[in-house]
């Protein structure tokens, strides 16, 4: 069973969108911490 | 191998972005490490590390070469199913995340995976424990220093053993400045950039090459990459989500985080850290199926992730791509020597030789001790001894062998010593012995199936009956 070209695109597509949203993610949870002073 | 005449950056540039990036982290490293005067603040960053922190650092952590350079490598070798396998890595970090709460709530004043397995299994299971963590530990640290090497040659033409020393004297200096802290504010950053660099990447390579021209190369030239079915591959897939929960479980650079976050960060961190490392290995490693649609001629499977980047996107690539792996080199390698260093400092130097040791000697011999680390690593990957991944694969016999032990450890009275021994001495012995009969695709898994029969077996055959409260009690009787 070959994997399409369908297959391929949507995988990388999701993987992508989320590794877009991590770093956003990321920033949000440092400047919360930050602001509580809760980073360390 | 010398491709030096390939190398798209020129040396001089190699030599600006490693000055520049070592004296960001080495400030970085003094700055964040300035107060860090106790043993705890060192070692453990205060025991109070916060959420954003905490889950950067875990992504970061496990962010290494292994997934910047051998995910394109897997994708070239197994195809699809080599990028998903890679993926399911994450698991390991989320099935940790449980673990964290355990370990925080039965080991508060802990340091280190090794004082829970001397105080629950013993002296023996304890040295059997602290060989394979050594041995991974170590395992993992070459295979980092010589991505590191491999990476400043393939892309600059600067020489490995020059590029390999460079990457590893930075990462030792700032360890060596903060300890823990410097580590973990470190890996913010390196994660920022390891994300939106490897986003940038894929997003070219798309742009590009696009999927259609790539799905019709690699149909053409190498059709096996494609197939769901590929049987080594699938192996591969279930092997290597047991390989990552057995590094994970077993080693202190993950334990260390367990002790240091603030209480209620651990099981939040680890399972955020997971979930956002999933799709990492598939933007990295997809890349390299561009490879038949460009025509490129990969001389060695471990340079893959470079050569494609350079290949396609020129100078601003190769300086991007080279900016992204060196941070997630240098986001492991740091990780990996506060870790190992704690783990040699409290379990051989205090643990077998200076149990009396006040917290200052301590302070100062823990220093040494990522000097000396430092050091082996460096001897150790002079020369280029094997490929990134297979070297990194030999450990994973060892490594799952302990998932059982530690697991059973945490959650059940019933688990022996006598059973954690036997299963992690048996497990290891059967997954080298799979690694050369069969293939490294099974090693982790033959050695994590024969270590959990023999703990079950174990358990129901001679139950012990542990006390809890030993865990935390000890520990604090011997930290003041």
């Amino acid at each position: 069973m070959m994997a399409s070209s369908g297959f391929l695109s949507t995988l990388v597509s999701i993987a992508l969108t989320f590794t877009i949203i991590a770093p956003v993610v990321l920033i949000i949870l440092w400047i919360k911490d930050w602001i509580r002073g809760q980073l360390w | 191998m010398n491709i030096v005449n390939s190398a798209v950056l020129d040396a001089s540039t190699g030599w600006i972005i490693l000055a520049v990036f070592s004296v960001v982290w080495i400030f970085l490293g003094w700055f964040w490490g300035r107060k860090a005067k106790q043993l705890d603040d060192f070692m453990l960053a205060g025991r109070n590390v916060g959420m954003a922190l905490g889950i950067a650092t875990a992504m970061a952590t496990w962010v290494t070469s292994n997934t910047t350079m051998a995910a394109p490598q897997l994708a070239l070798q197994l195809g699809i199913w080599g990028m998903l396998g890679y993926s399911l890595g994450s698991v390991g970090l989320m099935l940790f995340a449980p673990l964290a709460k355990r370990i925080q709530l039965l080991m508060p004043a802990g340091y280190t995976s090794g004082d829970f397995i001397r105080l629950r299994y013993g002296k023996f299971a304890w040295r059997v424990f602290l060989l394979i963590s050594l041995f991974y530990g170590l395992g993992w640290l070459i295979s980092l220093g010589m991505a590191g090497g491999v990476l400043i040659h393939a892309l600059t033409g600067i020489d490995y053993q020059i590029g390999m020393t460079v990457i590893l004297t930075i990462c030792v200096v700032y360890t060596l400045l903060g300890g823990l802290r410097a580590v973990i504010g470190t890996d913010f950053l390196q994660t920022i950039i390891i994300l939106v660099g490897i986003v940038i990447l894929a997003w070219l390579v798309i742009d590009n090459v696009g999927f259609e021209p790539m799905h019709k190369a690699v149909l053409q030239e190498r059709p096996e990459l494609l197939n769901l079915l590929m049987p080594a591959a699938i192996m591969f897939l279930f092997n290597n989500l047991l390989f990552g929960v057995g590094e994970i479980f077993h080693s202190n650079v993950w334990w260390s985080r367990a002790f240091a976050f603030r209480q209620g960060v651990g099981f939040k961190a680890f399972l955020l850290a997971g979930l956002f490392w999933i799709p990492i290995p598939i933007v990295a490693g997809f890349i390299a199926l561009a490879t038949p649609a460009l025509g490129l001629n990969v001389p060695a499977a471990d340079m893959v992730g470079p050569m494609v980047a350079a290949k396609l996107l020129g100078f601003g690539g190769a300086v991007l791509v080279f900016i992204v792996v060196f941070s997630a080199l240098a986001s492991s390698l740091d990780s990996l020597l506060a870790a190992t260093s704690d783990l040699v400092l409290q379990d051989i130097y205090r643990g077998h030789f200076r149990p009396q040791a006040t917290k200052d000697e301590l302070r100062k011999a823990v220093r040494w001790i990522v000097v000396l680390l430092g050091v082996i690593t460096w001897l150790l990957c002079l020369p280029r001894l094997t490929t990134l991944a297979s070297l990194l694969y030999f450990t994973g016999a060892f490594v799952a062998s302990t998932i059982w032990p530690i697991i059973a450890g945490l959650y059940s009275k019933q688990a022996s010593s006598t059973g954690a021994s036997i299963a992690m001495l048996t497990g290891t012995v059967i997954g080298l012995w799979s690694y050369f009969a069969i293939g490294f695709y099974v090693a982790a898994l033959i050695s994590a199936v024969v270590s959990m029969v023999i703990v079950l077996f174990s358990m129901w055959y001679k139950p012990d009956n542990f006390e809890w409260n030993i865990l935390n009690e000890q520990i604090k009787e011997k930290v003041s």
